[in-house]
């Protein structure tokens, strides 16, 4: 097996250029009209943002819904939604307008907010690093996990499912190129429930994990 | 003078100063000139000069330039300045006329530097004239707006914005500082010096002397609040929430700032704070000097709570610096606050002196509570807010306008 060459990464954030919003139409109308990474930011990237620690929710529309238009049905249903179950990134598009618009049909006053607590739509440039360190057999990954950064565990374990032709977390592409012989840590992974955690809480749950098949396999 | 990168490794890990090395690599001999208006005095030299020679150990060719001015040219950029942040002052044609005849009077000697430049950083309004001046450059321009223009006077923004749209590239300092242009706009949040006099490490000797010269009882809890005697840092607010807390806990309260008595709304609120004091030998309200960097600190080191209940705010970094040093903070939920305390994590952000009392009052009924929040506040400093972020937050985005492609994903 070809040894696991483990990166580590950062952000670099800019405007969007849309304009800041202010109210629900206007989130509407943004997220309708945005690009694909800001889309991309909000609902995947803001875990890597200073700003995340353990929010209610897990993408910034929703926070934003709670917080600051104060529509708490709105922000419990934005919440529930996790990125990487959709195929593109246009099908999260999709039923993310969908649900603003069913909200929108619901409510008899458009929630808005005050100046000061606009919402910025954002994008990132992703900035990626050599760590110069390696992986040499599955057994030594639940120990190396344990070891990573956060930007580390961010950019192989959820940014790689962005990035073709694989569209898989690079642990699991590199397992399979390994061969069946792997298979029990690939169930593994897949067993994590991962959109949910912070990534301090994912990379313990990746140890606890894999660790669990240590002597096993 | 600054430390070298080696000394922040022990503080942010060899990840972090490796990446900011890996990038420095891509860019080793890249000509980069920063100019702003002081050497000395405030924040954006205090920046430079760290910056300048962190970027040159990198390998870069670092330079900083200061534009000179009259009195007369200072008067009206301040006044610039003020209308950026929502004054309304007038910059009339005459003095408009003055703001560009200064920066083509700079030119003449700054010429061959910035025409030559890989990239040029120009720091706040004071020097953006010279790019439209500067004919014939080769490198990409940036602008940094250091001071919030979300809300500015439109009249003066107007004829601002004509000059800083050309700019290749721009960087606020958050989202909710920024102006809609015509090119990328950045965000890099601002940072502390983990090794700088305000926020070094400080033995216990040095504290007790700091204690004992104020009189602190070192058996009570301590509040303190580190800002300039300014109404939107409402010390009187947090007078009030103190009193409320006093009826059922002994405690004292710091309010220690800068500031400027020569300055009247500074001098009438200094007044107000020691009248809304009333005496009480608990309130302690230090006036001090610019350099007390060492006394901010212990002071800090020596509170239980920070509390920085500002009504408006920039980023807020006295906020920052209570954090790295294991305090929790009680914050006003406005500006940069919001990005740095997170409710019962990092601390609390609070809208009146009844929300700061209570939490106050929470965070003495659970001792244990203080701890915590203050740890994970200063691991939160530590991954975010200090300068290596900063610079290598630079580094990035010099990377990212000269290669101009607007890739998502840069690899080193």
């Amino acid at each position: 097996m070809t040894p696991f060459e483990i990166k580590d990464c950062a952000l670099l954030v800019r405007m969007s250029g849309l304009p800041p919003t202010t109210n629900l139409r206007e989130l509407r109308d943004r997220i309708a009209s945005c690009t694909e990474n800001a889309l991309f930011h909000h609902f995947c990237e803001t875990t890597l943002r200073p700003t995340f620690d353990n929010p209610d929710y897990r993408n910034d529309f929703a926070v934003w819904a709670k917080l600051y238009l104060e529509d708490r049905v709105l922000a419990e249903r934005l919440g529930i939604l996790d990125p990487y179950e959709f195929r593109s990134l246009s099908e999260l598009r999709a039923v993310t307008l969908e649900i603003l618009d069913e909200r929108l049909g619901e409510v008899t006053m458009i929630p808005w907010v005050r100046p000061g607590d606009e919402f910025f739509f954002l994008e990132a440039t992703t900035v990626v690093f050599a760590t110069g360190e390696r992986i040499a057999h599955p057994s030594a990954l639940a120990g190396a996990i344990r070891r990573m950064t956060n930007g580390s565990v961010y950019f192989h374990f959820l940014e790689a499912r962005r990035r073709p032709p694989l569209w898989k977390d690079d642990f699991t592409a590199w397992l399979l190129d390994g061969g069946e012989v792997n298979e029990p840590y690939v169930r593994a992974l897949a067993s994590i429930d991962f959109y949910f955690h912070g990534l301090a809480h994912l990379r313990d749950e990746l140890v606890h994990v894999l660790g669990g098949l240590e002597g096993a396999v | 003078m600054s430390a070298p990168l080696s000394a922040y490794e022990e503080i942010v890990g060899s990840s972090v100063t490796r990446q900011i090395r890996q990038i420095g690599e891509k860019l080793r001999g890249i000509r980069i000139v920063h100019v702003n208006s002081t050497r000395e005095g405030g924040g954006v030299a205090e920046i430079l000069g760290w910056m300048i020679p962190l970027m040159l150990e990198l390998g870069l060719d670092a330079s900083w330039e200061v534009l000179r001015g009259t009195p007369r040219f200072f008067e009206i950029t301040k006044s610039i300045h003020n209308a950026l942040q929502g004054g309304i002052v007038a910059v009339n044609g005459k003095d408009w006329k003055i703001y560009h005849d200064v920066n083509a009077e700079n030119l003449e000697t700054l010429r061959g530097t910035l025409s030559d430049a890989d990239i040029v950083v120009v720091h706040d309004p004071q020097p953006a004239y010279l790019l439209p001046l500067c004919e014939g450059r080769k490198g990409k321009w940036i602008w940094r707006a250091h001071i919030d223009v979300s809300r500015p006077f439109r009249p003066v923004w107007k004829v601002l914005r004509s000059i800083v749209g050309k700019y290749d590239a721009s960087i606020f300092s958050m989202a909710e500082f920024a102006q809609p242009l015509p090119h990328p706009q950045f965000l890099v949040p601002p940072s502390i010096d983990p090794l700088s006099e305000k926020n070094r490490d400080i033995d216990a000797t040095e504290l007790e002397a700091v204690r004992g010269k104020f009189g602190l009882d070192p058996a009570r809890p301590l509040l303190v609040q580190v800002s300039r005697f300014d109404r939107f840092k409402d010390p009187v607010g947090v007078i009030a929430a103190y009193k409320m807390v006093r009826k059922v806990a002994p405690v004292q309260l710091v309010l220690a700032g800068g500031g400027a008595t020569d300055d009247p709304e500074g001098k009438a609120v200094f007044d107000d704070v020691t009248e809304a004091a009333e005496g009480d030998p608990d309130i302690h309200v230090l006036l001090l000097p610019p350099d007390a960097h060492t006394t901010i600190n212990a002071l800090q080191r020596l509170a239980d709570i920070v509390l920085q209940k500002s009504t408006r705010e920039g980023f807020g970094l006295t906020v920052t610096e209570g954090m790295w040093k294991g305090k929790p903070v009680i914050g006003g939920d406005v500006g940069g606050i919001r990005l740095q305390v997170v409710n019962h994590h990092t601390g609390f952000l609070v809208n009146t002196p009844e929300g700061a009392a209570h939490r106050i009052r929470y965070l003495l009924h659970h001792r244990e509570r203080i701890r915590s929040i203050g740890e994970t506040g200063r691991e939160f400093v530590r991954e975010n807010y200090l300068l290596t972020r900063h610079l290598r937050d630079y580094l990035t985005l010099i990377l990212a306008v000269l290669q101009g492609d607007g890739e998502r994903i840069i690899y080193m």
